[in-house]
């Protein structure tokens, strides 16, 4: 999966979970979706790693808190 | 209240809540990015462990750790409180987390689970103040449709602030349990296969 595949398939999960439309993925983040909350970032890490066939660690499930940190976070993985 | 309840979850449990949870409790709740809408809390263990004296006499409050069960370790807080037997209500907050934690969703499931499998209720709710997006958003994602906002309801650092309250009665959480335990079931699995 080349990187572009990789940020298409993490905004449509976003796009899907979060049921929101976003200008540019950059304005992605945790802190800026009032409704990414505790259980839909649960149910996002999980949806993306069905969708992508990675595994987080618990760290990662904890810290990927945006768009362009799950990104880099996948890319690096297909990388190794 | 003093009590005995303790509740096994995946990854985490819940056990009643001890003077050595002083420390832990004072350390989150001065935590400036966990306090905003909480109640001000004296800097003191002292005045903790006195606050702690007095819940430890009172009916009704049912205050718990939450605990790690690979480790022991403590990750927040949650109780159960101002039950009303006549009606079988209660109301569940105090929740608080060590940031970065993984333990919002089986922490609630838990409490849940105590109120009406443990204890027995019939309806519980939880009052979040308004400005607190991502709690509020919680209890919307889990679906919960009973809400609605108490103007005003909670002094903070001298404002009033509206609240959102979401009330589950058994019915939904018929509903809502095989959810959260199968969010719960999953993120064990994925932590566990580390």
């Amino acid at each position: 999966m080349d990187r572009i595949q990789i940020e298409q398939t993490v905004l449509a999960v976003l796009r899907t979970m979060l049921k929101q439309q976003f200008d540019s993925s950059a304005d992605i983040t945790r802190e800026h979706s009032p409704n990414w909350d505790s259980l839909k970032h649960i149910e996002i890490m999980f949806a993306l790693e069905d969708e992508l066939g990675v595994a987080f660690s618990e760290q990662e499930l904890a810290n990927l808190d945006g768009f362009q940190k799950i990104v880099e976070a996948v890319w690096q993985k297909n990388a190794a | 209240m003093l009590h005995d309840i303790r509740i096994d979850g995946s990854l985490y449990r819940l056990r009643p809540v001890t003077d050595g949870d002083a420390a832990l409790i004072l350390e989150l709740r001065s935590d400036p990015e966990l306090n905003r809408f909480l109640h001000a809390t004296s800097g003191m263990i002292v005045d903790q462990l006195g606050w702690l004296a007095k819940y430890y006499q009172r009916e009704g409050d049912y205050y718990f750790a939450i605990e790690r069960r690979s480790d022991g370790n403590s990750e927040g807080f949650v109780a159960l409180y101002d039950i009303d037997w006549s009606t079988k209500t209660g109301e569940w907050g105090r929740w608080i987390l060590r940031p970065g934690s993984l333990a919002a969703v089986e922490s609630a499931y838990l409490i849940y689970s105590v109120a009406f499998d443990r204890l027995g209720l019939e309806s519980v709710y939880c009052r979040t103040v308004a400005g607190n997006v991502k709690v509020v958003s919680f209890h919307d994602s889990c679906g919960i449709a009973n809400r609605k906002v108490l103007p005003g309801h909670f002094e903070l650092s001298g404002g009033w602030h509206d609240a959102v309250e979401h009330c589950v009665d058994c019915a939904f959480w018929m509903e809502l349990r095989p959810r959260l335990a199968s969010l719960v079931g999953s993120a064990a699995k994925r932590i566990n296969r580390a």
